[in-house]
């Protein structure tokens, strides 16, 4: 704090204010700061830069929805106008957690009802939202202009119906990867004919019929519309249509790429592409028809991110269209294109950052083809520029990832998923500890980790010594004792988010972490060593932490089977279901 | 038919050594997550974690990790088994669980009933709850469970009587089931 007084304006009453700046400058100032992260050293800085900031803050990001409570976050943020809130652990999005555990919004809608009537933009990941929230949602907020909604459940197309009814100003509706109750498309027709304010549509997720008439002059008399991803129903042909209608599109996802058509058709449908010069993002092309990719060379010459997670290409086909793409920054496939696509991959893009390769088949076991460790190397050899991977796979070797790690040293967030749980290098048959070693060692930037394959302790000392910019840690089926966890959460400084499924960890690695999880979100364990009692213990040491368990039915009265700990200032969760014990 | 066992005619109950007590029945239709984590805790029980080559496939709840819209995609091209699964899946309310997307969906044709039935045989871990289930399904009681007997087609064709194999060897090679009468 500056000790010196600065001579005060005459108007001011404030004389024994430090700041040299008067509030009004300083908000000003601050309002500037984007960043979340930001913002938080911003308000630590003395107590009038806490007020000016929390005065000038109108984008509230909320990790952890049970972190706070809304009346905490009203009181010190008196103008919001947009919220961002994530709810389940994020194991949720793989069955681990039950049905109504609970990150309901209704709540944070009441109280914003009050505090923030103007509020503009909602964005929910994870979170429970039903059809009642969004018509609460759709006929409170007068100003309300963008709704995202990533990963949650509850609501039907009833709620969206009821959005598209009453909220006259919106920009944004983002409807991404929902457990829905789709009942029908009736909702798009919702939107008033003098709506005209829409710039971001996707409803990609839905599977039931829209009107194609609606949707046509929906997207003919909104101007300003650039997102625009469609659902698996709308045919090529009337994505031709859409895009006559809107050629000013920069993110484009398309609906089912497999009609028959015309040549006729195929001459319109390119050139409808060729006159989207302003795409950047593509995506959808469900079930693509090879035959028919070529409609879309004309429009990747400016594309950035290209998203073919549902299209089951070859290799062969892959490599055609990548040619097309030099700007290409971003890709997602199936490893429907195998090694020789990803060999393609790493000869056409050399501005690559980010590579995503899904399974198409994971649940099956006699399959030979996918991805192997062939072509992540092949990859990592033509791009190496390459930050962000997702990589499943069925084999993988440590002198693989040691290479990949050496062609691109800036990896920032680093996935691989061995499909098969405790795989060893298939051709040592050692464990994978050298593999994320080598990880951890070179990647000095590393904020984001999935391991996978055959690992003992060796892999968790080396990334509780190596990994000091790591933030969030994902294990399963991994790890030979306490001491491995422990390592990660001494060494870690900077971890925040940890989660472990399946994992021979028990009450003294939990236990070690104390103080820890006061500095991080949230640890998720489950299906390792924790009891109930060490639980508890760890409930009664740290207060000022959530201790949540869920008992699977079968299960020994001292087994704490899945573990939810999270650090909060709102207190235990009120709105708990049976299930979940808060200890 | 019955391949080398048919002069072992032994009842529902005796094949598979029920208990006398009516165990509880899983509910297969709600709760998708409640029995999960069993198969795999196995692994898991020693304080070190032993790979084990998981002969079984891929019996694992949230394994490999991928999200539930993308699970539906992938399978898309799969048989008919999954393709009714999918459906309905997708068919469901509030689906936050929704699918399990390891189920194995066989069918089950019972002597006698017109309509075949289909039971998620991922959902079982032994002879007992699965019989359990089929009497209940079926609308049959304990008692009258004692003049059935349940058989399977393994993947070569084959009609074995169900309880000779070990769980595990049962549900990689089974397709079909039917429960047949006793001495019938």
């Amino acid at each position: 704090m500056d000790s010196k007084r600065k001579k005060d304006s005459p108007e001011s009453n404030e004389l024994t204010r430090s700041s040299p700046f008067p509030d009004e400058v300083l908000e000003r100032v601050l309002g500037l700061v984007k960043s979340h992260k930001d913002r938080s050293s911003v308000s630590l800085v003395c107590k009038d830069w806490y007020n000016a900031e929390r005065w000038s803050r109108t984008h509230v990001f909320i990790g952890n929805c049970y972190s706070v409570s809304p009346e905490i976050v009203a009181r010190r943020f008196p103008n919001i106008r947009s919220v961002t809130l994530k709810g389940k652990p994020r194991f949720s999005d793989f069955n681990l957690v039950p049905l109504n555990w609970g990150a309901d919004i209704h709540a944070w809608l009441v109280v914003f009802a009050s505090k923030y009537p103007l509020l503009e933009e909602l964005r929910l990941k994870r979170m429970t939202v039903t059809d009642e929230s969004l018509e609460f949602l759709a006929t409170t907020f007068t100003n309300f202009k963008a709704l995202s909604l990533l990963s949650c459940d509850g609501f039907s197309t009833d709620g969206l119906a009821a959005i598209a009814t009453h909220c006259k100003n919106m920009t944004e509706l983002d409807i991404q990867e929902n457990g829905i109750d789709d009942l029908g498309g009736g909702w798009l027709s919702c939107f008033p004919e003098n709506f005209t304010s829409l710039e971001v549509l996707n409803f990609a997720n839905l599977s039931s019929d829209v009107s194609f008439d609606a949707l046509e002059k929906l997207v003919s008399r909104c101007r300003s519309l650039k997102f625009l991803k469609v659902n698996k129903n709308i045919t090529l042909e009337q994505l031709q249509r859409l895009l006559e209608c809107a050629p000013q599109l920069t993110e484009l996802g398309t609906g089912s790429f497999h009609q028959e058509l015309t040549t006729r058709q195929y001459a319109e449908l390119e050139s409808a592409f060729n006159n989207c010069k302003n795409l950047n993002t593509l995506s959808g092309l469900c079930e693509a028809t090879p035959l028919y990719l070529p409609v879309l060379y004309p429009a990747c010459m400016n594309l950035t991110f290209l998203n073919l997670s549902d299209a089951a290409l070859q290799s062969g086909e892959l490599a055609k269209l990548l040619d097309h793409c030099p700007n290409l920054q971003r890709l997602w496939v199936l490893d429907t294109v195998e090694d020789k696509g990803l060999e393609a991959v790493g000869l056409s893009c050399p501005l690559l950052e980010e590579l995503r390769v899904f399974p198409a088949d994971p649940y099956e076991q006699d399959v030979v083809h996918g991805v192997t460790e062939m072509g992540f190397v092949a990859v990592s050899y033509g791009c190496p520029r390459l930050h962000y991977v997702l990589y499943f796979c069925r084999q993988m070797t440590n002198a693989a990832v040691a290479t990949i790690v050496k062609n691109c040293p800036d990896f920032t967030h680093f996935r691989l998923c061995v499909m098969n749980p405790g795989e060893p290098d298939y051709l040592t048959d050692e464990p994978m500890d050298e593999a994320f070693g080598a990880v951890v060692k070179n990647c000095t930037k590393l904020q984001r980790l999935a391991v996978s394959g055959l690992l003992t302790d060796l892999t968790f000392e080396y990334i509780g010594k190596y990994a000091k910019n790591l933030e969030t840690l994902s294990v399963a089926f991994a790890g030979s004792s306490d001491w491995g966890m422990q390592c990660v959460l001494s060494g870690c400084s900077k971890l925040r988010k940890l989660e472990i499924r399946d994992c021979p960890f028990g009450n003294e690695a939990l236990l070690s972490g104390l103080e820890k999880y006061e500095s991080m979100r949230s640890l998720w364990m489950s299906a390792c060593n924790v009891t109930m009692n060490a639980c508890r213990r760890l409930a009664k040491q740290m207060p000022r932490l959530n201790v949540e368990v869920m008992k699977d039915e079968e299960s020994d009265d001292s087994q704490a089977d899945k573990v939810y700990v999270y650090r909060s200032v709102a207190g235990p969760r009120r709105d708990a279901p049976p299930f979940v014990l808060t200890l | 038919m019955i391949s080398g066992r048919s002069n072992k005619k032994r009842g529902f109950i005796e094949a598979f050594e029920l208990p006398p007590q009516t165990l509880p029945l899983l509910l297969w239709n709600d709760h998708p997550n409640d029995d999960d984590d069993d198969d795999d805790r196995k692994g898991v029980e020693n304080s070190s974690f032993i790979a084990k080559k998981n002969d079984d496939g891929y019996c694992i709840v949230g394994w490999p990790p991928i999200k539930f819209r993308r699970k539906k995609i992938c399978s898309h091209n799969r048989d008919d088994n999954d393709r009714t699964v999918l459906h309905n899946g997708s068919a469901r309310a509030g689906v936050g669980g929704g699918v399990n997307p390891n189920s194995k969906y066989v069918k089950v044709k019972m002597v006698g009933v017109g309509i075949a039935r289909k039971i998620d045989l991922s959902r079982h871990h032994s002879y007992q709850t699965l019989t359990n289930t089929l009497i209940n399904m079926f609308g049959k009681c304990q008692q009258d469970a004692q003049s059935f007997k349940l058989a399977y087609q393994d993947r070569e064709g084959d009609w074995l009587l169900a309880g000779d194999v070990p769980w595990r060897t049962f549900i990689q090679s089974v397709e079909r089931l039917k429960i047949l009468r006793i001495g019938g």
